[in-house]
């Protein structure tokens, strides 16, 4: 007896010096800063520059490591790699930007850039870099009238349904040119016992494909100026009743049963898996998830065709992601420039844009052939113009919380009616915080 | 005896309070001062603004939710997991074969990973998911939800998911608790005709207020602070409808709104100090001594 109470009493001291442990770990708030091996600065001498990027942007042609050892033998600069977790990688690059301890090179969104990093004061313009001459689409690379961030590919994403072509082959269908042709083909292809559209809305941001693509599309054609109206708080998102009519579109199609059952439990990362095993025929997503489905199984013909919320809708484009960018307060601005150089030397870049398949940014580099579902885009949208750049390219703010908001509806507490006028309030603060004129 | 008193002087905790104060007291006062002002990410200064922060916490809709949230996440929390704790501590006190091999049992889902059981929950709580099946199956189709996609049910499911994690850790100490009751007061309410739960009323809860009253301050502070059990089974969401204290201030941080970061885990900070240290000073008068 006496020994099981000394037991006992040795467990409640240990299971509180535990609880006491985790109740002191709540407290700390750690940025995950990686360590700085500051390089030793005398001239002459190897000097080491930091390059930050998205451990979900391992895949990057810049820091392949082939290409960091070659740059490192022609200019004895080595590059160290610091990745941050996916999720944690807005805040520790604004929390190092912020203390003045940015890394030398920060592989970023072009667009996010703007929104979450503060481009005007933080980076620096790099409108008279030698390789700026050669671009031929400056505008990817530019913000405020000027060149901020470096890419070799001038390839916007695109944004529409994407399909499984073989199932719209063997059910005899075509792409369709309006909301009821669009209905119609989910009634088809239900009626064949395959789930006509994958929603993974458990992943707010998927749900803002279609509205970001119908919204822009619409305006496009209709309204011109509302996007810069709309940044000078001359107009609001509840203006144009249309808007409320692309929320209503997509919100029926699954509530008319043409989806996954469960669309706020399913995530994006099921995606791949439903388009192999053939179970859903499309999916309102950027054109980077067939080129996900391809690496899995380079036979699965998918393509992508664009939101029909309007009669003959022009194909989504986001804006180009995946910009090297150079802080202000880098310690070794000269280094990185160099590093920027060599990435867009013409062997290089041609190697680069050789590799990822990319539609070349530089006069002197020329695109490879392009896979069959690129090359359809290149040949039935933007050639013929048939494209229009998503409301993120217009939305100046922070939009995980019109994501929650379109959740919401999805949730069945919001009528889109609701949901715009909620997000004029939020937009309103965003915008008033940014201390953008006019608001 | 005068000599061993002074061989250490208070000097000695000069140290100890050096880091105290550099990583707790400074950092906590300098939250209350930057949850006075404007702090953005993309501003280089930063103005006293008095109140708005707060005025702003109380005129969200969202942050409101949020304060209700949290508070029907602690209150749910202490109460399933004291009562099974309880519960769980005297089952297992008993002279069962099977007893040390329950406790490990009950005990073992607090040493998870709460990413680990957010995975695993995740697909038992879908609308298609093992749990419906099995209320399916028993032919309780009344009893089938949406568990984590329902915003009306999305917190108690959550706070349940806590009970199921935490209870066991509160049965150790309940189970020390109860063992150090002497069995003598047992065997003479048995003489005087005590039956068992009499016995449990006017001996076991009594003497067992010491590890009530731990228990119940360690359930309620973390109740108010919860963040993980949110973050990884819905993200706040769906939309913002399981949205707690913590998860916004994750959210007021990821807008770059700092100073209105802060100015809600000041008032976290707050909120536990005025209910933790009464509620302290109130169980400690009702403890006895053995």
């Amino acid at each position: 007896m006496r020994k099981g109470r000394k037991a006992a009493g040795i467990l409640t001291a240990g299971l509180l010096a535990f609880a006491l442990a985790a109740c002191g770990s709540g407290g700390s708030k750690s940025g995950g800063a990686g360590d700085h091996s500051a390089a030793k600065e005398s001239s002459g001498k190897k000097v080491t520059i930091e390059l930050a990027i998205s451990k979900s942007s391992q895949d990057s042609a810049f820091i392949q490591q082939d290409l960091l050892d070659e740059f490192e033998k022609q200019t004895n600069i080595k590059v160290n790699l610091q990745l941050i977790p996916a999720e944690q990688t807005t805040t520790v690059l604004q929390t190092k930007l912020a203390v003045e301890e940015a890394p030398d090179i920060i592989q970023y969104n072009l667009a996010s850039a703007t929104t979450d990093l503060n481009l005007e004061r933080n980076f620096e313009i790099l409108d008279d870099e030698p390789w700026a001459s050669r671009l031929l689409n400056k505008d990817v690379l530019s913000a405020y009238g000027h060149i901020y961030s470096f890419h070799v590919s001038q390839d916007t994403g695109m944004q529409g349904v994407v399909y499984n072509k073989d199932i719209f082959e063997e059910l005899g269908l075509s792409i369709p040119n309006n909301y009821e042709e669009f209905l119609a083909v989910c009634e088809k292809i239900k009626e064949s016992g395959t789930t006509p559209v994958f929603m993974p809305y458990k992943d707010n941001w998927a749900i803002n494909i279609w509205p970001a693509a119908a919204f822009a599309d619409f305006v496009s054609k209709t309204d011109p100026t509302f996007f810069d109206e709309l940044n000078n708080n001359k107009r609001k998102w509840s203006d144009i009743p249309e808007f409320q009519t692309f929320l209503q579109q997509q919100y029926d199609i699954y509530k008319m049963g043409y989806t996954n059952t469960d669309v706020l439990s399913d995530s994006y990362d099921m995606a791949v898996g439903k388009f192999l095993n053939k179970e859903v025929a499309m999916m309102f997503m950027g054109d980077w998830l067939i080129e996900g489905v391809a690496q899995q199984d380079p036979n699965m013909r998918l393509g992508v065709f664009p939101i029909p919320a309007i009669d003959n809708p022009s194909l989504g484009a986001s804006p180009l992601g995946g910009q090297l960018f150079i802080p202000k307060t880098a310690k070794h601005i000269e280094e990185a420039k160099k590093f920027l150089d060599f990435m867009a030397s013409k062997e290089i870049a041609q190697q680069i844009v050789d590799s990822k398949g990319y539609v070349s940014n530089f006069s002197d580099v020329t695109t490879p052939a392009l896979p069959e579902y690129k090359q359809e885009i290149v040949d039935l949208y933007i050639t013929p113009k048939r494209t229009v750049l998503t409301t993120d390219a217009y939305m100046l703010v922070d939009r995980n919380e019109l994501y929650r908001m379109l959740q919401d509806q999805f949730a069945g507490g919001m009528t889109p009616e609701e949901l715009l006028k909620a997000w004029d309030e939020k937009f309103n603060q965003l915008m008033t915080d940014k201390q953008v004129p006019g608001f | 005896m005068k000599t061993t008193k002074q061989l250490y002087s208070y000097y000695l905790v000069l140290p100890a309070l050096l880091i105290y104060s550099v990583f707790f007291v400074i950092p906590a006062f300098a939250g209350f001062y930057y949850s006075f002002t404007d702090w953005r990410m993309d501003r280089l200064t930063l103005e006293f603004i008095g109140w708005n922060n707060f005025r702003t916490i109380f005129s969200d809709k969202t942050l409101i939710l949020a304060l209700k949230n949290t508070l029907i996440f602690a209150v749910v929390t202490v109460l399933g997991k004291n009562l099974v704790g309880i519960a769980l501590a005297v089952a297992l006190n008993m002279k069962l074969r099977t007893r040390n091999l329950l406790r490990a049992i009950f005990y073992s889902p607090s040493i998870l990973s709460i990413l680990v059981i957010g995975i695993i929950f995740t697909p038992i709580l879908r609308t298609e998911g093992t749990l419906n099946h099995v209320f399916d199956t028993l032919g309780l189709h009344s009893l089938s939800q949406a568990w984590l996609t329902n915003p009306n049910i999305v917190v108690f499911t959550i706070a349940m998911i806590s009970i199921w994690q935490h209870a066991g850790f509160q049965m150790a100490i309940y189970l020390a608790g109860l063992q150090s009751i002497s069995n003598e007061y047992y065997e003479a309410a048995t003489i005087d005709g005590a039956g068992s739960w009499k016995k449990f009323t006017n001996i076991t809860l009594p003497l067992l207020l010491p590890a009530i009253n731990i228990n119940v301050m360690l359930t309620l502070i973390g109740g108010l602070k919860v963040f993980s059990e949110v973050f990884v089974l819905t993200g706040g969401g769906p939309g913002n409808a399981s949205q707690v204290v913590g998860t916004i201030i994750l959210r007021a941080f990821g807008e770059g709104n700092w100073g209105l970061g802060t100015a809600i885990n000041t008032l976290l900070f707050v909120a536990v100090t005025i209910t933790a240290i009464p509620l302290l000073i109130f169980m400690r008068r009702k403890e006895v001594a053995e």
